[in-house]
């Protein structure tokens, strides 16, 4: 009992850490939270869908279908809705992210009904067995996928010339524009790129949950939202813990409590936590 | 109020209503109360009830956005809790509806000033996400708790409130919500323009001048949070007994949205702004009914429009989206375009 918890955790947190990374390199650059987040993430799950079932059936392409799918919705995010925004008030992004979440949800609802669609089972067989734990293929890809994404996005901040401009816009906003970095194609990049994370998300939630709908993505962007804070808001290692230790908290969480209150758990937590330390486990300290 | 001479067409007519303010008070008032039998249809009255619901939830919420600019996402979640506390008062416990009414907005004004006193010492952002996922936490926690809120099946056979022996008809409700609409207006049109008001857009303003020139920030945020919370609970109480039923389905984060959206249609920081607001994002659904289906996108699209194209709203003041002064720059400097009050954080 003690494994299966621990193999849904890690399994669950790996999705929970790539939507918080989302969350995290927007609010690292921009100070904003992208609410819409949890809506590109259903984006993603409904374009991998689309690719599996009336193109080819190949999860591999499919990630790669809510990636790209996801990329776009980020980037028409930020063109239309922040670009305009960005001298106002903060409270005003703030809406209008949540104004175009619901707006996704509903075209989505209108376009495709809200009832559940179903990913065909994909990589089901067992991988290997831990104790008397058996693990599918499905579940090793899934954490590998992540892992993959992870580690290509810390080298992509760290080691070449686009994240070095991203930092440098996320350290300071003038004076990157006054060194010559284009700091509107940066922060166009950045929005991008979370939205593809959080579609790469969507398309493996959708593979493990068997389960696609358009409000798919509320109840995983409150939770990666919670797991995002948890790390600090600002971190990326701080996200992927938050995310890995959100997907163990709950897995084992559901022992003590009804399955039921799953999706309060690590919310409830959190604010509790919050209480104690403002700033998260590796955010910067700010007022 | 008015000392200075209004050049736009609304400050005109802000002006021309003010000057008359004595008759335009008058004329509304008999409108108002005679509109039910101007409907003569019973279902159109039933909306102007619900209209009123609105313009007590909108009025409420824009004194959090509004007025103290803070960022509450989850306004339902309170809508909901006076709902079920009048529901649960009156069915279980057998309590009259005008004791229920009050003690509906109690409760919820305790949930309020609960989470206000954990979060609103925090940066604003935390508000934002623990308002949302307050309003999540209170759904899972009325369908889960079978034995006290009976769950998914919700609470049916909420009795009809009467007056001195007078049990309510379609008229009688909507004379009850044009009252309690009508206190809830004019309370926070006296609040707003007394001390405690000032002290509330000192903070959306500026924190910490606001801080400095002695106002307590903490608590009147907590005041400003609490307030609102009870003003929703009062109208969940209302709508539990105009409903005679309550579920959980109510009250979700997307009726949360929608209470948002009217705030920004009708133009945040105004008195007028969200009565305008809820008047129109009511009436609109139902006039069009063939667009039902298209109610959330179209909720969703006024939201975006409303915030980057017209940031007042429709009432045209001074809201909280608009560019504050010092962001206006000569046209030549075009860069940087960066916003001075977002400094960047760190990955």
């Amino acid at each position: 009992m003690f494994l299966q918890q621990l193999v849904n955790g890690i399994t669950q947190g790996s999705l929970f850490a790539l939507l918080a990374i989302s969350f995290a390199i927007v609010y690292g650059t921009l100070r904003l939270v992208n609410f819409a987040t949890g809506s590109i993430y259903m984006i993603g799950a409904f374009f991998g869908w689309m690719v599996v079932k009336f193109v080819i059936p190949n999860l591999f392409l499919a990630i790669f279908a809510g990636a790209l799918a996801g990329f776009v919705t980020g980037f028409i995010l930020e063109r239309f809705a922040f670009r305009a925004l960005r001298g106002v008030a903060r409270i005003a992004s703030l809406i209008c992210t949540i104004g175009f979440s619901w707006f996704l949800n509903e075209a989505m609802t209108v376009l495709f009904g809200a009832e559940r669609k179903s990913m065909p089972s994909f990589y089901s067989d067992t991988a290997f067995v831990l104790g008397d734990v058996g693990v599918s293929w499905l579940q090793v890809i899934l954490v590998v996928v992540a892992v993959v994404v992870l580690v290509s996005l810390q080298i992509l901040i760290y080691r070449t010339r686009i994240g070095l401009a991203i930092r440098a816009v996320s350290l300071d906003f003038k004076t990157a524009g006054l060194m010559g970095i284009p700091i509107d194609r940066v922060i166009s990049f950045t929005f991008s790129l979370a939205g593809a994370m959080a579609g790469i998300a969507g398309v493996l939630a959708s593979a493990y949950y068997n389960a696609i709908f358009p409000y798919m993505g509320n109840i995983a962007g409150l939770k990666s939202f919670s797991a995002a804070v948890f790390g600090g808001l600002t971190s990326i290692p701080g996200a992927i813990i938050g995310g890995y230790l959100l997907g163990l908290i709950e897995n084992f969480g559901v022992q003590v409590i009804s399955a039921g209150y799953r999706d309060i758990i690590g919310f409830v937590i959190l604010v509790i936590f919050l209480l104690v330390r403002p700033r998260g486990l590796l955010g910067r300290k700010s007022g | 109020m008015q000392t200075l001479p209004a050049t736009t067409p609304a400050g005109r007519m802000k002006d021309f209503f003010f000057r008359y303010r004595i008759v335009t008070a008058i004329l509304l008032t008999i409108f108002l109360v005679a509109l039910p039998f101007l409907l003569g249809n019973g279902y159109y009255v039933r909306i102007a009830t619900i209209v009123g619901i609105y313009v007590i939830l909108v009025s409420s919420l824009n004194i959090i956005i509004g007025f103290t600019g803070m960022f509450s996402l989850g306004h339902a979640a309170f809508y909901g809790i006076g709902a079920y506390t009048s529901a649960m008062l009156t069915v279980m416990a057998g309590w009259p509806f005008w004791a229920a009414l009050p003690v509906a907005g109690i409760v919820a004004g305790i949930f309020g000033a609960l989470i206000g006193l954990a979060t609103l010492r925090l940066q604003a952002i935390f508000l934002a996400f623990t308002t949302l996922g307050f309003g999540e936490i209170t759904r899972i926690v009325i369908l889960n708790w079978r034995s006290f809120t009976r769950g998914p099946l919700g609470i049916a056979g909420i009795p009809i409130p009467t007056f001195f022996g007078w049990t309510f008809d379609r008229n009688g409700y909507y004379y009850l919500v044009l009252v309690l609409a009508a206190l809830t207006v004019a309370i926070i049109y006296r609040v707003y323009h007394s001390r405690i008001g000032r002290a509330f857009v000192a903070i959306r303003e500026d924190e910490t001048a606001a801080r400095s020139m002695g106002v307590n920030v903490f608590g009147y945020k907590v005041l400003a949070f609490t307030m609102a919370c009870v003003f929703a609970g009062i109208a969940g109480s209302f709508f539990a007994h105009f409903q005679r039923f309550v579920s959980a389905d109510s009250f979700a984060n997307l009726e949360s949205f929608a209470i948002i959206t009217m705030v920004a249609l009708g133009g945040t920081g105004s008195i007028v702004g969200p009565i305008l607001g809820a008047l129109i994002l009511v009436v609109i659904p139902e006039v069009f009914r063939f667009l039902a289906r298209y109610r959330g996108v179209i909720y969703g699209l006024i939201l975006i429009l409303v915030i980057v194209l017209k940031p007042g709203g429709l009432a045209g003041v001074k809201g909280i989206f608009e560019k504050p002064k010092a962001a206006k720059r000569p046209r030549k400097q075009r860069r940087p375009k960066a916003d001075s009050s977002a400094p960047g954080g760190r990955i």
